[in-house]
């Protein structure tokens, strides 16, 4: 028998952080700019909910508003960050030397290993909205590594798609694996975990999505362990899903 | 007290690491120093995160790590 818990979207965490005032020096741009975060895990000031899942520490549903939003630049160890962006325009520098502008569709994986620097900026009006994963790596204290793709939502509409991690091109330091669910249409999907000692964390970006008989809605969340098949069911108006297989 | 009972912290808002082994010695806490040893208001000195919000960690360091620390001049 499986074991499960369900987050409906507006049980996450919610954070307002604003580019003035005391998170001036973390989060920066013009003066009306701000980010919007929802937490899936305890995270910074929320503390209230589960502690990660596996080797997921942190899942934020973030948004980044208003020209010039930004995480300024800021230090790094061990965590395997990655993004992968909804909607707007992210602009990701880190300290492993890379300057790039991430669309919607683009994700990055950021290990920072032995130690590194990033910031996070959205110069455009139009707002950022992009899910940031952290998870622990298999070891500590690695090379630093940054590396970046693309998910083609047309090509690869309406079945599981490897984007990062075990089996999948973007290679992380972690028993784990990031897929995209993007459906069109009604259909029926089953994913088998890699082993009874893998969970699945579905978090449903857009649409309706039945995961294992529950139904989730836009920014539902449910995870899953000691499963041996997880049969996800998407309706006649399709559904976009991350999944997160983690081991435990 | 075996050096295999010592621990390692990892700080939950950055990814910095205490290795109970090393200590901070930068920082005014010294090799061997006891997690519950440090002050309960001791915060990550990367990004300022306290130190009830770091997670004891059993991960291996990579090869080669960490890099020994110079002996002082
Ligand atoms: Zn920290």
């Amino acid at each position: 028998m499986s074991n499960s818990f369900i987050l409906r979207a507006a049980d996450r965490g919610h954070e307002k952080i604003l580019s003035t005032g005391p998170t001036a020096s973390y989060v920066g741009g013009h003066p009306d700019a701000f980010i919007t975060r929802h937490s899936s895990f305890n995270f910074h000031d929320y503390q209230s909910g589960r502690a990660g899942f596996g080797r997921i520490r942190v899942f934020g549903d973030e948004t980044f508003n208003n020209p010039g939003c930004s995480y300024n630049m800021h230090p790094h160890h061990n965590f395997i960050i990655c993004a992968f962006v909804l909607s707007g325009r992210l602009q990701h520098i880190n300290t492993t030397g890379n300057n790039d502008e991430l669309l919607a569709g683009d994700y990055y994986a950021f290990s920072a290993g032995s130690g590194g620097l990033h910031t996070e900026i959205n110069v455009h009006r139009e707002p950022m909205n992009a899910i940031y994963l952290w998870m622990l790596p298999d070891h500590l204290y690695l090379p630093p590594s940054y590396a970046r793709g693309r998910f083609d939502a047309e090509a690869s509409a309406n079945r599981i798609t490897p984007l990062l991690g075990t089996g999948a091109p973007l290679p992380i330091p972690q028993d784990a694996t990031v897929s995209r669910l993007f459906s069109t249409r009604s259909g029926r999907h089953v994913h088998r975990p890699r082993s009874r000692g893998h969970g699945l964390y579905c978090f449903v970006i857009d649409g309706r999505l039945t995961c294992d008989g529950t139904m989730l809605e836009r920014r539902d969340s449910k995870g899953l362990w000691n499963a041996t098949e997880i049969v996800l069911e998407s309706g006649e108006t399709g559904a976009d899903a991350l999944l997160v297989e983690t081991i435990l | 007290m075996s050096d295999r009972d010592l621990k390692r912290w990892l700080c939950l808002g950055c990814g910095f690491s205490y290795d109970e082994a090393l200590g901070l010695p930068e920082h005014g806490i010294s090799p061997g120093t006891r997690w519950a040893d440090i002050p309960d208001d001791w915060c990550c000195p990367d990004c300022g995160t306290p130190k009830h919000l770091f997670e004891m960690v059993e991960i291996p360091y990579a090869p080669g790590q960490p890099t020994p620390q110079r002996p002082p001049l």
